[in-house]
């Protein structure tokens, strides 16, 4: 590590990775998520992983952004 | 958000599923008013792997700090003013000239949201959950990031609770750089465990 780095860049999340997400549909159904573990679940993220475990191991394959929206889809379902 | 809207293409399968969420679950008020564009714009610009660089550096120059974040990564964390969802139980773990750490979530993404952003494509990915806990040394050098064979390696698997963050080893030669500028130094992967600095 010799030369000194410049910071331009630092306070960009995608610095040194892709972009949080790849389409405007990934961040609307990981915000949703956000919105509904706040709302109806008190901020209690467990219920919400349970589901996205499930979700990808029912179809290992399948995209992520797709697992995470199937995940919510049946934690919605079971909503009272 | 673009103001676009022009040229709108047809909705996919998923795109169309996504917005029938949206509909029912802000018809049942669970969404407010600029939700979704708030979270988005927080993921897309304020939280990342640069806050959890702020960290590394932070505890690579003050060695007090260093040893409250070993102690209660979670506190250290929020003394810089990080923390939030997938941060509430953060555990620190530190590289060593004989020690390399890395962090996997077998089962699903688990990753802490608040020092690292959301996770890579490929940390979600089936091979990476598998191939790290089975195969650590073998997956890593296919990586970029080859250890010395005698050089132990520990996979830490974030469970429902704990989120763990590697404090990577200050590379040599950096004595005489600012906290900033070490900051800039301090890699995503690096963090993660799947390189070195």
């Amino acid at each position: 590590m010799s030369t000194p780095l410049s910071l331009s860049g630092l306070d960009l999340p995608r610095r040194n990775g892709e972009l949080a997400f790849d389409a405007p549909w990934q961040s609307t159904v990981f915000a949703l998520a956000a919105a509904v573990i706040e709302h109806a679940f008190d901020g209690d993220r467990e219920p919400f992983r349970q589901q996205l475990i499930a979700a990808i191991a029912a179809q290992p394959g399948r995209p992520y952004w797709e697992s995470w929206t199937a995940a919510l889809e049946a934690l919605v379902q079971a909503l009272p | 958000m673009s103001a676009g809207g022009h040229h709108p293409a047809p909705a996919s399968p998923v795109e169309q599923r996504v917005a029938a969420l949206e509909a029912l679950l802000t018809e049942r008020g669970l969404v407010p008013e600029g939700f979704i564009e708030e979270i988005t714009r927080r993921y897309e610009s304020e939280i990342g792997p640069m806050n959890g660089a702020k960290v590394v550096a932070r505890a690579w120059v003050d060695p007090q700090y260093r040893q409250r974040l070993l102690a209660d990564g979670t506190a250290a964390i929020a003394e810089l003013g990080f923390g939030g969802p997938e941060g509430d139980h953060m555990v620190v773990v530190q590289n060593t000239p004989g020690v390399h750490n890395v962090i996997v979530c077998t089962l699903c993404s688990c990753y802490p949201w608040p020092v690292l952003g959301l996770p890579p494509a490929w940390y979600k990915d089936p091979p990476y959950r598998a191939r790290m806990v089975r195969e650590p040394r073998t997956l890593l050098a296919e990586m970029g990031c080859p250890l010395p064979t005698d050089a132990e390696i520990r996979v830490w698997d974030s469970s429902a609770e704990v989120r763990y963050l590697v404090l990577p080893e200050r590379p040599p030669g950096t004595e005489g750089i600012t906290e900033a500028e070490l900051a800039g130094l301090v890699t995503r992967d690096s963090m993660i465990g799947t390189a070195r600095l």
